[in-house]
């Protein structure tokens, strides 16, 4: 009886501590559990961290990418609305899809037409015409006035009267917008709106002011686009005045050629006319000189010789006038060819030998290499020098010098004939190549002169193709310069 | 098998089609399309379109969807069209579309797009099927089940969600000369054609599992006995308006993984609204007592599931014998999140597939608001999911 008593206290015992292990062990792994749990809750506080801390990464993010879309958005707009000129065209080249990439998909501009008291719509993106004539009819002019006077921009985040903000919201069909003032200092003045009709669309003070840009771009593009309208019809205007001036100064030109060669006509018939009388007058004085037809007294005689003297100025002065309007009306051609300079120089001195020594006038010539010949109709060419020289020899005082230089010139000989004579005055030298025209000084009220020497000397010298011009200085001397065709 | 593909990105449709007409043909040769596959970005969303494409290629059937970019070879293309006709002898597909969804309830749809498909392709040896789905359709689980039932729930489909510009307001389908919503259009591929087809995502779990404590369909009532809402209000430490306002950011990225056994990736479902009880509706079922996750995505997980996925594609496998070689086109179905996520990174999805498969096939797709593709694992047979966030590509040649 006892030992089976024995056994089951002994196997009692040995449940008892079993059981005893069995809660101990229990209640380590609740332990663990509970560890584990703890350690799963930390975990997941630890997520909740990391996805809050990510989402405003990819916030942040975002926003940095919207604002590099915008801005890119921006450039392209501003790149094309300058490549125009043409006010019409500035708002065409902003797309639906320049807004969206600014974050918005409605917009409407206005300019405020100072003519007609109203504001005429010039862009429109993403409204219906119904809506457009509703939101037309619903614009309340003043506010927006108000915008483009005090230049500042509104948007549904800082207007702060709320049932004005309402309301545009309402006309415009928006959620939120943003109303910048169009500014160009030139013209017409309005103001832009963009908005969008989603809730979500992330507005901030930077979306302002990227619009607040926009605007300020779509003024400068509009008040060039009037600068150069407003240039181009200057200029057409200036156009059109040179061309009515062009067309009357022609007719004017007409006009004068017409008067010229009726002069030429004239001067020329007149000679004519004058000089057979005159060669019937100079043959008797010489008969009746000659005293061929029996003496004459010396008073008659002294009279006669007055005649003939005046006579032979006479002739001389309708030669030369003949000459003039022969060359003018192109009656004379010029026999071109090649002559020595120094030849006719010296010819020329020869023949004025005596009025140079008579003054004690020295005649240098200096002919550089290059300038030796002209080519020139000869007999011509000698009228040019010795009118020239003649000049020089008249108006210079006793032991004065003038100078004969030959200079090549181009496919041109360049030949200056300086004195040290008087001098012609400033206002003098506008004229004196013009017909009878004589420069008022005391030589030229002593000493007898046609005023036909310069003129004829200008038309040789054009009718050869060169060209002739004069410097001169009072009491110092006078440069006459030519151009001559050299020989080919 | 001809390939010709056109992308414009000319403002103007009319010149836009014009031009990418011309660009297909001309790599076409003459020869006459099966099939036109044409997606374009929310502008060009128009019937004309579709009128175009009818005229110049009459009797071939033309299918499509909207979408946020267009991503093509080594590059996404914003507001622009691409249209890719597909010619072979040895081609054989089959078009139908179902439409008022909502009316008809998902799953009976689905049910019709099958008996339809089936209908048209006749008795053929069937490939693979193809579905756009509306974007905003809510219960694409159920459509798929529907769609399965006909098909068979082991027959692969690879399928999209089209998309808009973000806005979540209105997406788009093309079917031969309609242009539909509240719809979706599949397409059957058959005859002696080979195929291949891979999904990955790259999100990764994070926190404690939870279990889904009641749910209906793609309505996720509790989680852990709490109104499911709770899940997102913790991890956020959001109050309601707050997260209703946020829903959209949120679910996109940080959406709830669930867990099945034997995948190596957890089934993502993005919330497409909060419910005033605080239950979430998901755009993908979420069967009861599932084990859920919050999930988080990099730029590096998601772009190292880009090469996983193009790897997997042209993984040879001995049931599928398209091999490197023999692609002729991808189909690439991407989800916008990843846009999202990756941003101005996004091309570089499209240059880690480069990488993988030969440079001279022709890439191409849309961005999605949801994707179908088969599971790998054994448990499941191949059987097609409703994805969010992954990436889809289908791989087809001769």
């Amino acid at each position: 009886m006892l030992y089976p008593t024995i056994i089951l206290v002994l196997l009692f015992s040995i449940l008892i501590v079993l059981l005893f292990l069995k809660i101990e062990k229990n209640k380590e792994l609740h332990m663990q559990i509970k560890q584990l749990q703890k350690s799963l809750d930390e975990i997941d506080e630890q997520a909740k961290l990391i996805l809050r801390t990510d989402i405003e990464l990819n916030k942040t993010q975002e926003d940095l990418d919207r604002k590099i879309t915008s801005l890119y958005a921006l450039q392209n707009i501003s790149r094309e609305i300058t490549t125009t000129l043409d006010e019409q065209q500035i708002f065409q080249h902003i797309k639906n899809y320049h807004l969206e990439d600014l974050g918005f998909e409605k917009s409407l501009a206005f300019l405020w037409k100072k003519m007609n008291e109203k504001f005429i719509l010039v862009l429109n993106i993403g409204y219906t015409p119904q809506e457009i004539e509703n939101i037309i009819a619903a614009l309340n002019d003043d506010f927006y006035l108000k915008i483009i006077e005090n230049k500042y921009t509104v948007s549904s985040f800082t207007l702060s009267d709320a049932s004005l903000n309402k309301k545009i919201k309402e006309i415009f069909k928006v959620q939120s917008f943003i109303i910048a003032p169009l500014l160009p200092t030139e013209g017409d003045k309005g103001f832009l709106l963009v908005g969008t009709e989603y809730p979500e669309a992330n507005l901030s003070e930077g979306s302002e002011e990227l619009i607040n840009i926009l605007a300020n771009q779509i003024s400068q593009a509009l008040e060039n686009a009037r600068l150069f309208e407003k240039t181009w019809q200057t200029q057409q205007e200036l156009e059109k005045k040179i061309e009515e001036r062009t067309q009357e100064l022609s007719k004017a030109l007409e006009d004068i050629k017409i008067i010229s060669k009726r002069k030429t006509d004239f001067v020329s018939a007149v000679s004519h006319e004058l000089r057979t009388p005159l060669t019937s007058i100079k043959g008797y004085t010489s008969i009746l000189l000659s005293e061929k037809l029996g003496g004459i007294p010396p008073s008659v005689k002294e009279r006669l010789e007055k005649i003939n003297h005046h006579t032979d100025e006479l002739v001389h002065l309708i030669n030369d006038l003949l000459d003039i309007s022969r060359i003018e009306s192109g009656k004379i051609t010029m026999k071109q060819e090649v002559c020595s300079l120094k030849e006719i120089i010296d010819k020329i001195a020869d023949l004025l030998t005596i009025q140079l020594k008579e003054k004690n006038i020295q005649l240098t010539r200096q002919i550089l290499p290059g300038a030796e010949y002209i080519f020139a109709d000869r007999q011509h060419i000698e009228r040019v020098f010795i009118n020239l020289i003649g000049n020089a020899i008249k108006f210079t005082p006793s032991n004065g010098t003038i100078s004969i230089k030959s200079s090549p010139f181009n496919d041109q000989c360049q030949i200056d004939i300086a004195d040290t004579g008087i001098g012609i005055p400033e206002e003098s030298l506008n004229y004196i190549f013009e017909e009878f025209y004589r420069v008022d000084n005391p030589i030229n009220q002593k000493l007898k002169g046609t005023g036909l020497g310069l003129s004829l000397v200008k038309r040789i010298i054009e009718a050869h193709g060169g060209s002739i011009w004069v410097k001169s200085k009072l009491n110092e001397g006078t440069t006459f310069s030519f151009t001559i065709p050299k020989p080919t | 098998m001809r390939i010709g593909i056109g992308i414009s990105q000319k403002s103007d449709i009319i010149s836009a089609l014009q031009e990418v007409i011309k660009q297909a043909k001309k790599q076409l040769t003459g020869e006459r399309p099966n099939i036109g596959f044409i997606f374009t970005s929310m502008e060009f969303a128009s019937p004309v379109i579709l009128k175009t494409l009818n005229l110049y290629f009459p009797q071939v059937p033309i299918v499509g969807a909207t979408t946020l970019a267009i991503p093509f070879n080594s590059r996404i293309y914003r507001r622009s069209l691409i249209l890719c006709l597909i010619s072979s002898e040895n081609l054989k597909v089959a078009v139908a579309a179902a439409k008022d969804i909502k009316k008809k309830t998902a799953f009976v749809a689905g049910q019709e797009l099958g008996i339809q498909l089936l209908k048209n392709f006749g008795y053929q040896k069937r490939n693979f099927a193809m579905l756009f789905c509306d974007g905003l359709l809510e219960e694409g689980s159920k459509f798929l089940a529907g769609l399965q039932e006909k098909l068979g729930t082991s027959f692969p489909i690879a399928g999209a969600s089209a998309s808009d510009n973000l806005r979540f307001k209105q997406t788009y389908l093309y079917f031969n000369n309609e242009l539909i919503t509240d719809a979706a259009v599949g397409i059957l591929w058959g005859g002696k054609i080979k195929f291949n087809m891979s999904i990955h995502h790259g999100w990764k779990p994070l926190g404690k599992t939870r279990r889904v404590t009641k749910s209906k369909g793609n309505l996720l009532i509790e989680i852990d006995n709490q109104p499911a809402a709770n899940f997102y209000k913790e991890y956020f430490a959001k109050e309601m308006p707050l997260l209703k306002k946020d829903l959209k950011y949120i679910s996109t990225l940080y959406p709830i993984g669930l867990y099945l056994e034997g995948e190596k990736e957890y089934i993502l479902r993005n919330i497409i609204a909060i419910e005033e009880d605080g239950s979430l509706i998901c755009q993908g079922d979420v069967p009861q007592d599932s084990i859920i996750r919050i999930m988080i995505g990099t730029k590096d997980s998601c772009l190292s599931a880009t090469r996983q996925t193009a790897e997997d594609l042209v993984k040879a496998s001995p049931a599928i014998t398209l091999s490197k070689n023999n692609i002729d086109v991808i189909f690439i179905f991407d989800s916008v999140s990843r846009y999202i996520l990756l941003k101005r990174s996004a091309e570089e999805e499209l240059k880690t597939i480069q990488e993988t498969v030969p440079k001279e096939i022709n890439l191409f797709g849309l961005y999605t608001y949801g994707e179908q593709a088969p599971l790998k694992a054994i448990t499941y047979e191949g059987k097609t999911y409703f994805h969010n966030q992954s990436i889809v590509l289908t791989a087809v040649g001769e």
